[in-house]
């Protein structure tokens, strides 16, 4: 008996190392919206597609290898089809990540209740005065994410906003940053805290709880920016081009940017996302947000998405914005989406 | 500053091989940070626009329990035409595949004696050691669950002695030989289940 059970037994030392293994994958996903922007804007019909490439490949010692790249046509930009990606490749195992090429810092941690996706939130017409976010949050450096026990934990280094894939490190003209995040599991709770900083003189910090409450998800946050207006000058800001019927075209002046002093950033909101049913999500956010200029907006979202089967599902997303705005008011997409 | 991150990311990545710092699964810490950001918009995971853009498509499919689709893997296709034999079909699987998957593996040395996917019930035929011909002994294995726990599986050993031709079963217990097989099928499963999340 005994001979037989250590034979049984000695199954678990027959598997040892997993076979290395390659996989490319593809998958997709497409999208088509009908959107009432706010303002005196045209309402807009808008289609996309996406198409990624996951190249990947596991080692002997369990290791995951993995890259990829992508074919699009965004729904927010007429006839732009483009080939992206390609400029990352990550090492996975159990209990880390680490993504070595183009990445991007978290530049507004605690920051919650945008939930609105490219539809309202680029061909909504919507335009806040409030400056917030580094004008640069990613380029050419490395990201290291792990599990900490049940908590979570990244680091971001970029070395050289100006580049993604390839540059010098630490060069001169160019700029780095870095920042941390942690999530940490307290009982019913969620806490989760950020920093991040960059050689440009802007800085952020920020925090927020997540808690399990009436069958939904609720998220408290808290973000402070320190930002500096010479950063955001440079940045572009939204333009809204308006077609009469008459056919004379009339045209909002993108700003120089939003912010006109150097200063502090503030973001307070909150989100509650919840199930309706089996196949229907929706989530409602919150946010108000202040800057160096005193500018400050309030802004509203809700989202409701239903899943139809076959990969398919049905969306409406709203947006209200109030307050130091060259557009507020509301804008609401409604459309579908497929997931290949 | 990047030498020292680079240095300590890889002390770090060496420390939390197969399980992170302190024994954590990041992919199950990531999936309960999805629940509080969002699967898409998650900040501890990295994707580029167009796998955001495929995400939303993929999660507005799914619904609330969150279950996506697989990406269709080109490899498993050519695969499927170069290879039709190796094709594994479990026509109204029951329970976890990789459960099922981990079982059939652990049991691929000895011969079967019933294979029932629908009932998640796999057992051998009585396994005998030349070296003790008086003793047989038949593991059973049922997949009982859908998901990936460690209860999910149940293992029974039964033994048999010999004595005057007439097989009598064995009376001592096997409790820790049948926890064994249960986790090296628990664990081969949490490997296929990784490969497939990581392809």
């Amino acid at each position: 008996m005994k001979k037989l059970t250590l034979a049984i037994s000695a199954l678990a030392a027959a598997f040892g190392a997993t076979a290395a293994k390659a996989e490319v994958s593809v998958s997709g996903s497409g999208s088509a919206a009908y959107i009432a922007p706010a303002g005196s804007g045209d309402a807009q019909i808008s289609v996309g597609q996406f198409v990624s490439f996951g190249l990947s490949t596991t080692t002997a010692s369990g290791m995951t290898i993995s890259g990829g790249m992508g074919l699009s046509n965004t729904p927010t930009l007429n006839n732009s089809q483009a080939v992206s990606g390609g400029k990352t490749l990550t090492f996975a195992t159990g209990g880390a990540t680490i993504v070595v090429g183009d990445v991007e810092a978290s530049d507004t941690p605690g920051s919650v209740g945008g939930l609105v996706g490219d539809e309202v939130d680029d061909l909504g017409g919507l335009n806040t005065n409030v400056g917030s976010g580094f004008a640069d949050d990613d380029g050419l450096g490395v990201s290291f994410t792990t599990a900490l026990g049940s908590s979570t934990l990244k680091f971001v280094y970029v070395a050289n906003d100006d580049k993604d894939d390839v540059g010098g490190i630490n060069v001169a003209g160019s700029n780095a940053l870095m920042s941390a995040g942690l999530t940490v599991p307290m009982g019913a709770y969620s806490v989760s805290v950020g920093v991040a900083d960059s050689d440009t003189g802007e800085s952020s910090s920020g925090a927020s709880v997540s808690a399990a409450i009436g069958g939904g998800t609720l998220t408290v946050g808290y973000s402070q920016q320190t930002l500096k207006t010479a950063e955001k000058s440079t940045a572009a800001s939204y333009a809204l081009n308006t077609a009469s019927s008459s056919a004379a075209v009339v045209t909002t002046a993108a700003t120089n940017g939003d912010l006109d002093v150097d200063g502090d950033t503030t973001v307070l909101g909150a989100t509650y996302a919840m199930s309706l049913d089996a196949d229907t999500s929706l989530a409602v956010g919150f946010q108000n947000a202040k800057d160096a200029d005193n500018d400050s907006t309030s802004q509203f979202d809700a989202t409701i998405s239903r899943a139809l089967g076959g990969g398919a599902s049905v969306f409406l997303e709203l947006r209200n914005l109030s307050g130091d705005a060259s557009q507020d008011g509301s804008a609401i997409a409604v459309g579908t989406r497929v997931s290949f | 500053m990047l030498k020292s991150f680079i240095s300590l990311a890889l002390s770090l990545f060496m420390i939390s091989c197969s399980q992170g710092i302190k024994g954590g699964n990041l992919e199950k810490n990531l999936e309960e940070t999805d629940k509080i950001y969002g699967r898409c918009n998650n900040p501890y995971r990295t994707m580029t626009e167009v796998e955001k853009e495929i995400c939303r498509g993929k999660v507005g499919a799914a619904g609330p329990d969150g279950k996506v689709k697989d990406p269709i893997s080109l490899t498993g296709v050519f695969d499927k035409f170069n290879n039709p034999s190796k094709n594994i079909v479990y026509a109204g699987l029951s329970g976890n595949k990789y459960l099922w998957q981990g079982s059939l593996l652990v049991l691929e040395s000895y011969p079967l004696q019933t294979v029932d996917s629908q009932g998640g019930f796999i057992s051998t035929d009585w396994i005998i050691n030349k070296d003790e011909p008086n003793r047989r002994c038949q593991i059973k294995i049922n997949v009982v669950s859908e998901e990936l726990i460690s209860t999910g599986v149940k293992t029974k050993l039964l033994c048999q002695e010999k004595d005057n031709d007439q097989w009598y079963p064995d009376s001592d217990p096997l409790v820790e030989e049948e926890k064994k097989i249960t986790l090296t099928i628990l664990e081969k499963a949490q490997e296929l289940s990784n490969i497939a999340d990581r392809s």
